[in-house]
């Protein structure tokens, strides 16, 4: 378990606390702490009300110095109650607050007034995985949000839940239909390859597998199929700690080269049994809609078209223009498609307490989510989690023991009418006809809501479990072990049922089909670990020593019916006249570890942290499974150095850098075999056999070098605090399937590629305390990211298969382009730069202008205020960013376009911003708009700022005993400031539903 | 930097036997826990041409993969619908940013998806026949007459795929192995060396087969099929002494294949003029044309046959009553082609997808005989055509004369096969004249496809791009 914090033997105590609080505050370690309990033969019940100037404060924990065994918990009210002896010495510490020991000297009730500490935020242990470390002495670079900033967010996913708050983390938003993903990428790009760079997750010690679940012909409404990161249910985690550097990573070793993000579930609190209810409800609509041509616009845009290309005679199939429908007509098909709002519901409850020695917590959650699509479609998600925490008496024996079960039920449409929304002629016709049925408008279109009955659907139920056990075999020497267990079962099905078409096609259900994937995921891990911590005068030494042994499978079935004899058997695979199994698979992923941490401290002010791991993994063919990898981190702590210790304006200073090897083994199964894979598919009475892949045995480790330095200081009794970051990673050996050309059958090759990513960059955070008095706070958190993606070296590059897709000095994501010089008068169409001077704009001479899409920079403002029993949050997010405009093929043809379209070349002398319209007769014209969006006139500046969360809270003033209530109202992406035209500027492939603007509130309970 | 140094006193030597033994424990078990079992669904390379059905398996699978992607598919991605799109078979009804549109507007760009899965999807089919030549090469296992059966019918397939990758994009490189690394820098043939290598493929393949179907069923490639492949390619090589030998060799063949009397019976499965089917994926499935070219009620939503092909036959055309039919709405009226009718799936499949068929064959041999100057056998062979179709004798005497009744033949026999009128009316010089008088979009550049823009991106040698793009 990753909580625990393994210190001196006679501070076990401690630890017992820090079992239930991961965000638990340790004291300035007390050198005279007893190692053996006294009998103290005196003892009587104190009891006392500890404030924080205004109001109650619970969650204090109130221990007694020496004693391992006793201590408590303040209540809601701030009420504690405790057995001490007379002349016991009281310790009262929590979080962010100043920890208070007094003498007890006899008495009975003692009531604390408690004092924000700015500092404490230093003294916070953070979870790096195999082992935490206090703040203030980690040699890594790691961010963190904990549940204080999850809970302020209406969201269901994890990533969406980390949006904006951590430097050096860019997470996109992929589509706003519920259940789809998001896109994160830790410091950037590592591996050329794009389905590589997903960070390691883990929960609770648990590697969680996020290689997709989805099948691309079920999946259909998302733009990237689906990803079993939406079955983490925000609401269960105490805190997320995004591992970055080598120092914090080269203990994962080959998995740690995209960065490590660790997700730590609640934990029980010993104390009185607490219930805490919490429901929700809210609305959610699209951010930003297209701005489109009206009906007038179009049509003139179509007429000028006909007349352009010389057409005078409306073709049949021209519909909108040839009078067949009605020219008067104008619908805001966004509105109509993705216009609706939806509806959000959550109900959360959480039972939790326990003992000194025993601490349980029981929570369960229940959310639902309807869609903006006009039909009634719905996401919903519950889940139950359960933890337990027990030490023996004598604290050397403890065990700990979390689990997670979580549930999805999706039901959306098999298409997302986004794109269809912005396409569609204005003046197209009715949805509906007069009896309610979709019209059909005598065949001359094929309505989009068709699709509205083609339905994609998934389950996903997803258990997560984990059991540490660990036992003080010797003084400040620790075994322990982590055993994990990981079940996802997922279905996913696509409809295709006939009546998606004309009913005047006569079309039977004998032409429905259905696509249905089931993807099951088994993996289990053991990691045995031994632990030892020493003191050495005035330094200190930690020793960690441990194994990995992780097997994980995979089944994936892909089957296929059509032909049903009703469509209400559509979901019945028995009933199909023909059904087929497209593919049926079961991979096995094994991997096995070795890995050592060395931690030493001198004094308190300089810091070495060596970490190293030797991996084995079956991705690699014979030969090329193993690997070692390792980091070495060095903190200063120069604040503590004597000529800074008294100095009145700086009170805390670091310097840190860390260097290391991390690696990268996200390839997929079975890739290094020579092997031919059945289709499936019969001819001739015999079952297919395809080539799996192109044969290269020979392919190994991809390496990430990674060096980080970076300064912390805090000011003002840290009512200032700034971290800066340097951080410089360096891939080689990159894993990549290479382009290959079709000719050799393939598209590409798994290989490694002797080339060199380097991505560099800067990452600041600030913390000013504004205000911190009796009634009112106001916390500011800034992160800010500098980025730059870099392709350092590439031996061959002209010559290779890629020498049209990357340059050397260049981000791997540049786009080659062409080069828009404006519209050439004569033709009126768009012209392009001829580099190479030969009269002809071609491939690739002349698409050569390199530009970056990476953005140039990113981060948040947080803001956190309080006044008496209210509280604020809000959050904005920018990013600087270039992105293309959204384009809807040529104009001039059937279809909507933007209203900027409107400026059109029509004759000789015209000074227009789009080229000439055409129906698709004019070549020049179709050929311009095709390099077109292939050029520098499609991009625009997509720099955005958003709200993107802000949260209300007040806590009624209750007179009942134990009892809160809190009344809240929080938003989502509530309000976007950008230059970008054509919808939402976050998105990673265009045309998909953008975020959701959402609003809810809500009620909670305490008792 | 500090080194630091681990010496154990004595106080702490016995427990430090539990890292030891940990660490031992990791490494000692280290090479075995990382070995995988194959999944189930895979088979290794070897394994794979140990046996012959398995060995059938990767070469069977390429005939699917023929009737299901790429040139020769009966879908709306096929040659059959976008060639028709590209001449003047099919008037286009498609929505906006259909993949048909830029085929029927002649607008193909380097950057088009059709054209670059065309291109990928054949040359991994080409890949696959070369993977079972080298495979059933290297098996120790197989009989000589399983190794002749499996290399003949992968030539065919190797050969047959060149021939119209030529046909569309000009000079294109010949793979002859599976060696991606030479296949990856490979340089273009010309189009004569493509044409040498694809008849020397088909002479080895001729040698190979047998004349016997492996089956009962027309849908493996037999000598006969691989004859009737060489005869096209010598006839579209200008060959016509060879073109008229290979041709007859087929039409000789009267055991095997002769004209069905019926119209209506000519593409049913097994039907007597076929010379290779594909079987369609299940059974009870029909062919992939009917479910993409018929349409069952007006207004059209993707093609029907342009005014300008139905109103050129004759009243009496047998082929127009039954190959194609009308759909009306009011006044307004369309056709589909409806040579393959079985629009539904049947209890057992009645229609198979045919690529090689005999009219074709006497088609070929008309106009090799023509070329030649046997007037007289040309035009036997071109009215066995037109009898059968229910038209009286041709009425062409001098050898242009004939030629062009060929040529019109061609496109009222062939209309929808394969893209037939494309290459017919480049072969004959008159692709010009003709489509530039229907297409409003059509330039003389058109007569080629563009090489896929990624492939010139990632292969230099491929360059440069075909004219006019």
């Amino acid at each position: 378990m990753k909580n625990i914090s393994f210190y001196k033997g006679g501070s076990a105590f401690w630890y017992l606390i820090l079992f239930g609080f991961s965000l638990s505050y340790t004291p300035a370690p007390a050198k005279t702490i007893l190692r053996q309990l006294q009998s103290q033969p005196q003892q009587s019940q104190i009891s006392g009300t500890i404030t924080d100037a205004t109001s109650p404060l619970p969650g204090v924990t109130i221990s007694i110095k020496g004693k391992a065994t006793s201590g408590a918990i303040s209540d809601v009210n701030g009420k504690y109650t405790l057995t001490a002896s007379p002349n016991d010495i009281v310790v009262f510490s929590f979080m962010g607050f100043k920890t208070i020991t007094i003498p007890l000297n006899g008495r009975s009730v003692l009531d604390i007034q408690m004092q924000e500490d700015a500092t404490a935020l230093q003294e916070v242990k953070i979870n790096a995985g195999y082992y935490s470390v206090k703040e203030s002495e980690r040699t890594g670079s790691i961010a963190r949000i904990t549940a204080s900033a999850i809970e302020t967010q209406p969201v269901t996913n994890v990533l969406a839940a980390m949006q904006g708050r951590m430097a050096g983390v860019s997470i996109i938003q992929t589509t706003g239909v519920p259940g789809g993903g998001f896109d994160i990428k830790i410091r950037g790009q590592n591996s050329i390859r794009t389905d590589g760079n997903s960070p390691l997750y883990i929960i609770d010690g648990v590697p969680y597998a996020t290689d997709p679940i989805g099948y691309n012909q079920t999946a259909s409404t998302f733009p990237s199929v689906t990803s079993p990161l939406n079955s983490i249910n925000p609401a269960s985690i105490e805190s997320i700690e995004v591992l970055k550097d080598a120092d914090a990573t080269a203990i994962y070793g080959s998995k740690g080269a995209n960065g490590v993000v660790l997700i730590t579930t609640k934990r029980g609190k010993s104390g009185k049994t607490t219930v805490n209810v919490k429901s929700t409800t809210g609305v959610g609509t699209v951010t930003k809609f297209m701005k489109l041509m009206n009906t007038e616009e179009y049509l003139a845009m179509r007429r000028q078209a006909f007349s352009n290309d010389r057409i005078t005679t409306y073709p049949q199939s021209a519909y909108d223009v040839n009078g067949t429908w009605d020219q008067n007509r104008y619908t805001d098909w966004q509105k109509e498609f993705i216009g609706g709002t939806a509806q959000f519901n959550d109900v959360q409850g959480v039972l939790s307490g326990g003992s000194n020695k025993t601490q349980f917590l029981l929570s369960s959650t229940y959310h639902t989510e309807t869609t903006v699509f006009p039909s009634d479609f719905i996401y919903k998600k519950g889940g139950a989690q359960f933890n337990m925490n027990h030490s023996s008496e004598d604290n050397k024996f403890k065990f700990t023991f979390s689990t997670g079960y979580n549930l999805q039920n999706n039901d959306q449409p098999a298409f997302d009418l986004t794109a269809s929304s912005r396409s569609l002629a204005p003046n197209a016709p009715a949805l509906y006809n007069e009896d309610g049925k979709l019209n059909w408008e005598n065949g001359t279109w094929q309505n989009p809501l068709r699709f509205m009955v083609a339905k994609f659907k998934s389950k996903t139920n997803d258990l997560v479990s984990n059991a540490v056990i660990s036992y003080e075999i010797f003084p400040a020497v620790v075994l322990k072990s982590n055993f994990g267990f990981t079940d996802l079962r997922h279905t996913e099905t696509r409809t295709s049922p006939s009546t998606i078409y004309n009913p005047s096609f006569n079309l039977t259900s004998s032409n429905s089909s259905i696509y249905f994937n089931t993807t099951n995921r088994q993996s289990w891990i053991i990691e045995p670990q031994l632990n030892w911590e020493k003191e050495l005068g005035t330094s200190k030494i930690g020793v960690l020593l441990g194994g990995t042994f992780q097997n994980q499978n995979t089944t994936r079935l892909y089957q296929f019916g059509s032909g049903f004899t009703s469509n209400s058997l559509l979901y019945d695979l028995a009933s199909a006249t023909t059904a087929r199994v497209l593919f049926s698979d079961d991979a096995q992923y094994k991997y096995q570890a070795f890995f050592g941490r060395i931690n030493y401290n001198w004094n308190e002010r300089y810091l070495f942290n060596f970490t190293g791991r030797r991996d084995g993994s079956s991705r690699f063919g014979p030969g090329k499974q193993f690997a070692t990898f390792g980091a070495i981190g060095m903190a200063w702590l120069f604040s503590k150095e004597n000529f800074l210790k008294e100095n009145s304006w700086l009170s805390f200073g670091k310097l840190r850098a860390s260097y290391g090897t991390t690696g990268n083994d996200q390839i997929g199964d079975y890739q290094f075999l020579n092997t031919y894979t059945s289709t499936g598919i019969l001819y001739d009475s015999n079952v297919g056999l395809q080539p799996s892949r192109l044969f290269n045995p020979n392919f190994g480790w991809e390496i990430n070098k990674k060096l980080e330095a970076a300064i912390e200081a805090g000011f003002f009794n840290d009512r200032l605090f700034l971290t800066a970051a340097w951080y410089q990673n360096r891939s080689s050996n990159q894993l990549v399937g290479i382009p290959l050309p079709g000719t050799t059958g393939f598209q590409t090759l798994q290989a490694n590629l002797d080339a060199t990513v380097e991505n560099a960059g800067w990452e600041f955070t600030l913390r000013t305390v504004n205000f911190s008095t009796k009634n009112f706070n106001w916390t500011t958190n800034l992160n800010l990211t500098f980025a730059q993606n870099k392709l350092l070296r590439y031996p061959g590059l002209e010559t290779s298969t890629n020498s049209q897709k990357y340059r050397i000095g260049q981000p791997l994501n540049i786009e080659l382009l062409y080069e828009y010089t404006g519209i050439d008068p004569q033709k009126g169409v768009y012209q392009f730069k001829d580099i190479n001077s030969d009269g002809a704009i071609t491939f690739p001479n002349d698409k050569q202008t390199a530009v970056d899409l990476n953005p140039q920079y990113f981060g948040g403002i947080q803001n956190q205020l309080s006044y008496k029993n209210w509280k604020l949050d809000f959050l904005f997010q920018f990013v600087k960013q270039e992105k293309r405009n959204y384009t809807i093929g040529f104009a001039g043809q059937m279809t909507n376009q933007p209203a900027r379209m409107a400026d059109s070349w029509q004759q000789l002398g015209d000074d227009a911003t789009e080229q000439i319209y055409t129906t698709g007769a004019n070549s020049a014209a179709v050929t311009a708009s095709s390099l077109y969006n292939q050029s520098t006139g499609i991009l625009t500046d997509a720099s955005f700022i958003r709200l993107k969360n802000i949260a209300l809270s007040y806590d009624l003033p209750l007179v009942i005993q134990n009892t809160k209530c809190q009344i809240i109202f929080q938003g989502q992406n509530l309000l976007t400031l950008s230059s970008y035209k054509d919808g939402d500027p976050e998105f990673i492939t265009a045309g998909f539903l953008p975020p959701l603007k959402i609003i809810t509130a809500g009620i909670q309970l305490t008792f | 930097m500090k080194t630091i140094k681990l010496t154990p006193t004595s106080k702490h030597r016995n427990w430090l036997v539990f890292p030891v033994a940990l660490v031992l424990l990791c490494i000692t078990s280290c090479d075995s826990f990382v070995e995988v079992e194959l999944p189930k669904s895979q088979l290794t390379t070897v394994t794979v041409f140990d046996e012959y059905a398995t060995a059938e398996g990767a070469l069977t699978d390429v005939y699917s993969k023929i009737r299901d992607q790429g040139l020769l598919t009966g879908t709306s991605a096929g040659l059959s619908y976008q060639l028709a799109n590209y001449t003047d078979e099919f008037t286009c009804y498609s929505a906006p940013g259909g993949p048909a549109l830029p085929f029927y507007f002649n607008t193909l760009l380097p950057a088009n998806t059709s054209i670059s899965s065309y291109w990928n999807s054949s040359y991994n089919q080409i890949f696959s026949a070369n993977a079972v030549m080298e495979g059933v090469q290297k098996s120790a296992k197989l009989s000589v007459k399983q190794k002749e059966q499996l290399t003949g019918e992968a030539l065919f397939i190797r050969a047959l795929l060149h021939f119209y990758l030529t046909n569309l994009y000009g000079e294109i490189p010949y793979i002859l192995t599976t060696d991606y690394q030479s296949n990856t820098t490979v340089k273009k043939n010309t189009v004569n060396e493509v044409y040498t290598q694809v008849i020397s493929d088909l002479d080895t393949a001729i040698n190979l087969l047998s004349q016997q179907y492996d089956g009962p069923e027309r849908i493996r490639p037999n000598q006969f099929v691989a004859k009737s492949l060489l005869a096209r390619v010598y006839l579209y090589d200008g060959a016509w002494a060879e073109a008229a030998n290979a041709s007859s060799a087929v039409l000789n063949a009267t055991n095997f294949y002769f004209l069905e009397n019926a119209i209506s019976t000519v593409f049913l499965k097994n039907s007597k003029e076929a010379i290779w089917q594909l079987q369609p994926a299940t059974a009870g499935k029909n062919t992939d044309e009917a479910a993409s070219f018929i349409f069952l009620s007006g207004p059209p939503t993707m093609v029907a046959l342009s005014d300008n092909l139905i109103n050129s036959f004759t009243s009496s055309d047998l082929r127009k009553s039954n190959w194609t039919k009308a759909v009306s709405k009011g006044s307004d009226i369309w056709h589909h082609p409806y040579k393959y009718k079985a629009f539904n799936p049947t209890a057992a499949s009645v229609e198979y997808s045919i690529v090689f068929r005999l009219s074709e064959q006497y088609l070929i041999r008309a106009e090799a005989r023509a070329q030649q100057g046997d007037l007289i056998g040309a035009k036997e062979d071109l009215n066995k055509i037109r009898k059968r179709a229910g038209l009286n004798e041709t009425t062409a005497v001098t050898q242009p004369e004939i030629l062009n009744a060929v040529l019109q033949e061609r496109r009222w026999e062939l209309f929808t096969e394969y893209g037939h009128r494309f290459f017919d009316l480049k072969r004959f010089g008159k692709i010009d004249s003709v489509l530039s008088a229907t297409k409003a979009g059509w330039n003389s550049t058109d007569v080629l496809f563009p090489l896929p823009q990624n492939e010139l991106s990632v292969n230099p040698n491929l360059r440069p791009q075909n004219n006019g793009y």
